[in-house]
Order: structure tokens, then C-alpha cells, then sequence
């Protein structure tokens, strides 16, 4: 038995799959979804799912919904009556705990494992948290599967459908849009895309907006208005009134948003709200949000260059999307085939469940099997395959005295046809195995000696399940380490198939003593795709500390970082110094940044300037196209200004979201830089290819000189096309052939030198930069180049970058 | 000289990493012949089956692991870098050797 979580912002589901049909685990109540909402009385008492829901509205101090948004920061959630605090992860636990409880009564077993889903844009820290919340809730196994890739196993599954997928999942807090294809069997993930600010609480937003809008024409605002914290409660429940009135509307034509005494107007009334309000109302409110959920899906099929034509079969996933004007416009613009028959509110968890059997997650207790005689045998096989003749792989393992069988007899259970294969000296063999289609084929091994007697096998049943594969999971953001530079050493770019785990070998730029408590060497990891180390997410810190030192690591040390990205995205780190043998695997794994609202406020202002002043420098520049790029940073701009009451008000989940939209802001801002500096990197470019053309013509190699015409023509066409990013590309190889060209021109030794004597004031160690400088002049008045050569290479390691440089990424202390 | 030399033996052992190498396949296998290949070679290493763990190529012999196998199935499944290394296989194995 497999099993399979959806733990939803709003709504969490659990799913089994024995190996021929999965179901739904419906709660106590009946329902096929538990509410992620949580609370805690007086007493101490914990109640979850639709219970705890009933407050939700009427007691928001002591009942907790909405908090996966928090995953993976350490804001601690107040339950006032009773004094406790607790974790978003073990909200989640709790939620969790619930959803297995149901497992337990209809399955009759406590399952042990599980796969849960994550929306696809999660990052290191929430899938962390995730994995922690399922071992608090008692599961021994968690692997983690993307949301999108979920809901594709379960909407395929039964389908022999080939080609591409789009699935459009609009979570309450996130759009994630991602595009798959199917292949004979096999399903993979092309890639993502998303906007980590849209979801169905945005239209809920929009709504209570205008609800706001309406109530202040008539009684004014100043009681009723987002940054009052003593509003939060009334606030809290003219929101579930709007999102009653958004559902009703997905059913009728009209609705009415009702809350009797709301609040208090100035004079001290209550005030029963009533606003009548219409299907065209809701929809012209939700339209602007819509065009945006389009535009990341066309963004998406822009950028892999696919048609709209293409799309095969477009799968909705989440509650927004059972909203008739989301089904109507998305579907519209993106080629109008929905995939039928698909629930999307229990699919991610049902494809979860399919998941873990692919993973080979048994659920159920693993029970210590009575001890039979016979040859042990280990076997390797796939639980699902799409190949109808996959290959099974074994090892027979004989105690002392016993032989080794001759051959083996794979026999179907069902009485089809067995499969013979002999048995290699070393106990293996490989054998080939039919399978029937779309079902679980059980088989039965069974082994014989040279004389054909039977030989009795310690265990020789297993099944494989015909279906469809998913291949490795991608990773959805590239991990890399921060240098000293503030660049990033990408080590699993984005896409990379997991688990994965890469080593490489890095400098170090600070000295470490043993014992000193003060010394310590920071080795960030960075999440994300920006060149400058500080626009990405930091995930985790590798320390080495000088308490934990033995031998003394001078700066310019070669230390050897390894990285380890599992199946679930989850993340392990180790340094080992290969001059004193010593290993470190000392990680902090950094939790969403806190984000006060003073910090947000200021960013917020800082990030308005330098909008105002790209969009003016385009306007001077007449660069019509970053004007269009930063109209989507003013957007976000507007968004931001938008946030700044709520996470005022104390809305922790406002200011996380605020926080990752600035992020996500100054990126933007970056790219524009990026493209104002056109003419600057149009000039550099001359410049370098002039520069190195004449060290290739003079001392390149014939090779070096075909592949620089060659790079010299691409970076024509780069410029002719304004592509910035491969202008830069192409730039490299240039300056990489013009610099190894001008690595044989044996001035270029004593030049560099110089260079090096110039900028003695950068390095990171004065007095052994300067011992080097004295051995490089001795060697230049000998004119020992060889020798020079050496200093210069010894030079390099001591220049890693400005302390401004440093100090923007994370305190890194490698290069 | 070194410089060129490096480049050179940087290049070669990029092209012995072909997928299509790694896996010990002919660059006109098939999409279900390259994930039954992956699948089988996956669980010969972790089975600790000789020789799994080793592989013959034009270029000289490579050494594999689980890693590099699940590497190479995953670019062989993106159909336009697939065509890439289809193109690279073709030319080195009309070059040399097949690979085993």
C-alpha cells in the first residue's frame, strides 16, 4: 500500500494506492478534504480540520489556518488562551497527524511512510520544513514529489496520452504552471513556471477590496482598514464572507457577502454588512489577475518555444480553479482541450500516492519476515514502469557450504509464460520479464542446480506494476556556493536531475587557528539563477570553525566542498581540507528570513528609486525595451506598496510575501541594469575582440583561431539580435582564447606582475602578497619567467574580490 | 602548449561522456531502449554486478555510476539536446570503435 499527502495551504487530502486503484481516505467527517486550519483552547486541547475550521472566523487568536506559507521561517504562531507558540512545521504536523489518523481507521495499519507534494517553486528551507513536519507527525520515510508532477501521474495515469501537458495549478498563495510531456510511457518535466504572488487568496483580496471600498463610501474606513491590528478579527471575518460569496458565485449567478455587526463605526454602531454582488462583478474584479495567470503560462510556452497547438491536454488543479470564468478564459487562450474526469482538489494527493509506488515507498510497517530456509536473494526491479519489458536484476547469496544454483526460473503467478536466465559464477544474473499492460504482474523466482533439482530460496515473490514512469525530478532552481566575489559557483543548475552530488575544489581568503573562537570560515549556499550571489535565496551556511580545527588553515588553502541534493531537494554539505585531511559538515540551514516591517518599508522605498531611476535612464537612452521590462517591476512595485498596511498590522504571512516579491523585484531591476548597459557592454565587446584578435592572429593556434572567427561571428549575431546574455557568453570564449593566446607571448608574465604590484591593497594577505612581490622581482631581474610565472599564479589565490564584494554575499569566505 | 593540451584532453573527455556512451548505446536507440538500458545498468550497480561500472568507448574506456547514468537519461530526454549528442556519436563512432 502506497500513500500519498496534499498538504495544501487551505485544504489537505491523503490518497492509497494499492498497486491496481487509488481512493481518497475520506476525515472522520466524511469529507475527501481536511482543512489545514488548527487550533488550541484554553485548555491546551488541540483540534484540527473542519472542527478547528469553525473558528477559524469567530476566534482567530487560538485557531491557525494558511500557515504553509510560512514553511521554513521560525515565525512562531501565538495561540493566545492557552500561551503556546508554535512552528509552521508543526501546524503542519499536526494536519499530518490528522490525515494519518484517517489512514489508520480505513486502512487498519499506521502508515509508515508517505510522499508529500510541494508547490514547485519550494525552495531548500520549506522543503526541509516539510520533511520535518512528517517525521514530527511519525513517519519514518517522507519523500517529497512537485505538485505539478503530481497532479500529471494522476491525470495520465489510466491515459495512454502522448506529447505535451500544461498544468495550471492555482494554489491559494501560488500559480505554479508547469509543462510536461509524455513518451511512450514515460513522463518529464520540460519545465516550470509560476508567479509565487497569485493565488485564489488574490481574488478573495480583490474582493474584500471592493467590499472595503463599498463600506468605506458608506461608514468610512479608519475602523475597518488593513494596517489596524485590532481590526485583524473583523477583517478576519469579512474574508471568509468573501470567499463564501466567491463560492457560491462558481454555482450561481448572483451572491450576497454577508456578516452581521462586522464592527463599529465611529459612533459606536455595529454595522451589518450586506453587499449584493454578481458573477460579471467577480469577474471583472478577478480579470487583471487572470490576464496575469495567462501571461505565465504564454511566458512559459514562449521560452521553450512551444505553440499554444502543442498543448495537448491542459490539467486545472486546485479550488480556484473550479471558478467558471478561470476554466472559461485560461482555457480559451491556451487551446481549449481540459483533460476530463480529473478531481482538482484530491489529484495531487492521488498522484502522490501513484508517486510512491514508482519510489518504491511500501507504507505499510515492515513486519520481520518468519525465518524460512533457504538461499538468500537480492533483487532489483523497477515497482512501475512504462517499459512492457523491463529488466530484473538479482544476486544470489549462498552461506558458507552452500552452491551456487545453475540457473534461474522467473514464473508469472498468473501461469504465463516463464522466463530462464543462468546464473554468472558471482551468484548474478539479468533476465527480461513481460509485463501486462496497465496492471500489477506479480512473479515468483525460483532457482535450480546443475542436476535441475530445485533450489528453495529464502524469498522469491515480487511485483511490478505497469504504468507510467517519471523520470528524475528536476531540480527547479540552481544551488551553487557563494564566492568571495559576489558571484556563484553553480554546482546543480536549474533542471539537474535528482539526487545528485557535485565536488569542486575552492580557495580560501581568511586565515582559521585551532581553538580560536572567533575564526570562522563561511561557505554560503545560494538557491536561485542571478549571476550576483546576494540575489539569491541563501539556504545554508557551511562553517568551519576554529574550535573545531586541529591544524591552522592559512588563507589561500585549497578546500574541497561537496554538495548532496537528494530526491526530495534536500540539501547536505560537506568541506574536506585536503592539506591537513580534516572533513567538516557543520551546516546552518538558514531559515526564511525574518522580515520586519520597518526593513520591508525601507526596501520597498529603495526598490521605488531605483524603478524610477531605470525607467528614467531607458527614457534618456531611448531603450524602448527596458521601458517594457520595468513595467512588470512597476507592477510588482504596486504590489509591494499594496502589502506594506498588512505586514504593518503584524500579517507575518504579508511580510514573508512582501519579502520574496522585493526579491524578486531587484532581480528584475538587475536584468534591467543589465540591458541599460547595453552600450557599455556593445563598447566592452569592441574593445575585447580588438584586444584579443591581435593575440590570436599572433600567437593562437589554428584550432584557437577557427574557434574564435567562430565565437567572433556569434557575438556579431548576439549583438545584431541585442541578446545581452549570450553578447556575454560569447564574450568569455573570446577573452579565454585571447587570454591563452596571450599566455605565450612571454611579456605577458612580467605585464601581469605589474598588474599584481598595482593593486597590492586588494589582497587578502598584505605581508604574504608582499614576500611574493620581492620572489616575483628577483625573478624578473634574472628574467626567469618560469619562475615569475609561478609567483603570479601563487598572487592570484591572495585576490578574491573587494570586502564590499564579500560582504554582499553572505560573508563568504572562499573564492 | 599546455594550455592547448589541456583544452584538448578537456574536449576528449567531454565527448567519452557522451549519453549516448555512457550508456553503451548506438545513437539511433530508441527513447524505450535508452530507459531500459538506464534502468538495467541502475540496477546491475546497485547490485554490484561486474563490469557495470565500466564502459567502452570510442574515445578510450569511461567509468560510470549511478550518477552519471541517471546524467545521461536525462539528456537524452530533452529531444533537442538529444540531437546534439546523436550528432557527436555518429561522427566519433564512424571515427572508432562501437562502443560495447
Amino acid at each position: 500500500m502506497y500513500i500519498g499527502i496534499d498538504l495544501g495551504t487551505t485544504n489537505s487530502a491523503l490518497a492509497a494506492y494499492d498497486g491496481t486503484t487509488v481512493r481518497v481516505v475520506p476525515s472522520a467527517q466524511g469529507e475527501l478534504l481536511t482543512p489545514s486550519v488548527v487550533r488550541i483552547d484554553r485548555g491546551g486541547t488541540t483540534t484540527v480540520g473542519r472542527r478547528a475550521f469553525r473558528f477559524l472566523e469567530s476566534d482567530p487568536a487560538n485557531t491557525r489556518g494558511e500557515f504553509k506559507r510560512l514553511m521554513g521561517s521560525s515565525e512562531r504562531l501565538a495561540f493566545e488562551a492557552s500561551g503556546r507558540t508554535l512552528l509552521p512545521e508543526e501546524l503542519s504536523a499536526a494536519i499530518l497527524s490528522s490525515v494519518l489518523a484517517d489512514a489508520r481507521e480505513a486502512l487498519g495499519f499506521s502508515p509508515q511512510a508517505a510522499v508529500i507534494s510541494t508547490p514547485a517553486l519550494f525552495e531548500v528551507p520549506q522543503n526541509h520544513a516539510t520533511t520535518r513536519a512528517g517525521q514530527l507527525a511519525g513517519l519514518d520515510q517522507v519523500v517529497l514529489i512537485q505538485e505539478p508532477v503530481a497532479s500529471a501521474i494522476a491525470a495520465g495515469w489510466a491515459a495512454d496520452a502522448q506529447g505535451l501537458w500544461l498544468v495550471f495549478d492555482l494554489g491559494g498563495g501560488t500559480l505554479d504552471v508547469s509543462l510536461l510531456e509524455t513518451r511512450d510511457g514515460w513522463l518529464r518535466v520540460v519545465d516550470h513556471g509560476g508567479d509565487n504572488y497569485l493565488g485564489g487568496k488574490d481574488f478573495d483580496n480583490a474582493l474584500v477590496d471592493w467590499a472595503l471600498a463599498r463600506l468605506g463610501e458608506e461608514h468610512g474606513t479608519a475602523q475597518l482598514s488593513r494596517d489596524n491590528p485590532k481590526a485583524r478579527r473583523a477583517l478576519g471575518k469579512l474574508k471568509a464572507a468573501c470567499e463564501q460569496t466567491k463560492i457560491d458565485l462558481t454555482r450561481q449567478e448572483a451572491a450576497t457577502i454577508a456578516t452581521p455587526e462586522l464592527y463599529l463605526d465611529p459612533s459606536g454602531n455595529a454595522v451589518d454588512v450586506e453587499l449584493a454582488v454578481t458573477r460579471t462583478d467577480l469577474e471583472r474584479l478577478v480579470s487583471g489577475l487572470l490576464d496575469r495567470s495567462i501571461e505565465v503560462c504564454q511566458s512559459l510556452l514562449g521560452k521553450r518555444g512551444v505553440p499554444v497547438s502543442a498543448i495537448e491536454r491542459l490539467v486545472f488543479v486546485g479550488g480556484p480553479t473550479l471558478m467558471p470564468v478561470v476554466r472559461r478564459r485560461v482555457g480559451e487562450a491556451l487551446g481549449g482541450r481540459i483533460a476530463e474526469g480529473v478531481d482538482p482538489m484530491t489529484i495531487v494527493a492521488q498522484g502522490a500516492a501513484i508517486y510512491a509506488a514508482t519510489a518504491g515507498l511500501e507504507a505499510r510497517p515492515k513486519a520481520t519476515p518468519p525465518p524460512t530456509a533457504g538461499m538468500s536473494v537480492r533483487l532489483e526491479h523497477p515497482a512501475v514502469t512504462a517499459d512492457i519489458e523491463p529488466f530484473v536484476v538479482g544476486r544470489l547469496l549462498p552461506a558458507e557450504g552452500e552452491r551456487l544454483p545453475a540457473r534461474i526460473r522467473i514464473e508469472r503467478e498468473d501461469g504465463g509464460p516463464a522466463v530462464e536466465a543462468a546464473v554468472a559464477t558471482t551468484g548474478s544474473f539479468v533476465v527480461q520479464v513481460g509485463l501486462e499492460r496497465h496492471k500489477q504482474n506479480r512473479f515468483r523466482l525460483r532457482a535450480f542446480g546443475a542436476d535441475d533439482k530445485a533450489v528453495p530460496l529464502r524469498s522469491g515473490l515480487f511485483a511490478i506494476v505497469h504504468g507510467m514512469s517519471v523520470a528524475d525530478p528536476p531540480l527547479s532552481r540552481a544551488v551553487g556556493v557563494a564566492l568571495s566575489d559576489d558571484t556563484v559557483h553553480v554546482y546543480f543548475a536549474k533542471g539537474t536531475p535528482l539526487p545528485a552530488r557535485r565536488t569542486f575544489p575552492h580557495l580560501t581568503v581568511q586565515a582559521v587557528s585551532p581553538g580560536a573562537r572567533d575564526d570562522v570560515l563561511r561557505i554560503p549556499i545560494v538557491q536561485g539563477e542571478f549571476q550576483r550571489a546576494h540575489r539569491n535565496r541563501l539556504i545554508g551556511t557551511l562553517h568551519i570553525r576554529g574550535e573545531a580545527v586541529r591544524r591552522s588553515l592559512p588563507a589561500a588553502s585549497r578546500i574541497e566542498v561537496t554538495l548532496e541534493l537528494d530526491r526530495s531537494g534536500q540539501l547536505r554539505a560537506r568541506a574536506d581540507v585536503p592539506g591537513t585531511g580534516e572533513s567538516f559538515e557543520d551546516v546552518a540551514h538558514v531559515l526564511v528570513p525574518a522580515a520586519s516591517a520597518e526593513v520591508l518599508e525601507r526596501e520597498t522605498e529603495a526598490a521605488r528609486a531605483r524603478c524610477a531611476d531605470v525607467r528614467r535612464r531607458a527614457f534618456v537612452g531611448n531603450l524602448p525595451e527596458v521601458v517594457v521590462g520595468v513595467e512588470r517591476a512597476s507592477a510588482l512595485l504596486l504590489e509591494a506598496g499594496a502589502g506594506l498596511p498588512a505586514a504593518r498590522g503584524g500579517d507575518a504571512d504579508a511580510a514573508q510575501r512582501l519579502h520574496r516579491l522585493l526579491l524578486e523585484l531587484n532581480g528584475l531591476l538587475d536584468s534591467a541594469e543589465e540591458r541599460l548597459e547595453w552600450p557599455e557592454l556593445e563598447a566592452e565587446a569592441f574593445n575585447a575582440m580588438h584586444a584579443c584578435l591581435s593575440w590570436v592572429a599572433v600567437f593562437g593556434t589554428p584550432a584557437e583561431q577557427k574557434m574564435f572567427d567562430q565565437a567572433l561571428e556569434a557575438a556579431r549575431l548576439a549583438q545584431e539580435q541585442r541578446q545581452p546574455g549570450e553578447l556575454d557568453r560569447q564574450l568569455r570564449v573570446i577573452r579565454s582564447l585571447g587570454k591563452a593566446a596571450y599566455a605565450r607571448d612571454p611579456e605577458s608574465v612580467a605585464r601581469d606582475f605589474e598588474w599584481y604590484s598595482a593593486h597590492i591593497s586588494d589582497t587578502t594577505d598584505v605581508r604574504r602578497a608582499q614576500a611574493l612581490l620581492d620572489e616575483g622581482k628577483a625573478a624578473l631581474a634574472r628574467r626567469d619567467l618560469t619562475a615569475l610565472r609561478s609567483v603570479n599564479h601563487r598572487l592570484w589565490d591572495l585576490f578574491p574580490g573587494t570586502a564590499q564584494e564579500r560582504r554582499l554575499s553572505f560573508g563568504s569566505s572562499v573564492h | 602548449m599546455r594550455a592547448a593540451r589541456l583544452e584538448c584532453e578537456k574536449r576528449w573527455s567531454l565527448h567519452r561522456a557522451n549519453p549516448f556512451f555512457v550508456l553503451g548505446l548506438p545513437a539511433d536507440a530508441t527513447r524505450s531502449e535508452v530507459e531500459r538500458e538506464g534502468a538495467k545498468l541502475l540496477a546491475m550497480l546497485a547490485s554490484g554486478i561486474e563490469g557495470a561500472e565500466r564502459a567502452e568507448t570510442p574515445l578510450g574506456p569511461l567509468t560510470r555510476d549511478a550518477e552519471s547514468i541517471r546524467a545521461a537519461l536525462a539528456e537524452l530526454r530533452d529531444p533537442e539536446r538529444r540531437l546534439a549528442y546523436e550528432w557527436w556519436a555518429r561522427g566519433l563512432m564512424a571515427a572508432g570503435a562501437t562502443p560495447r
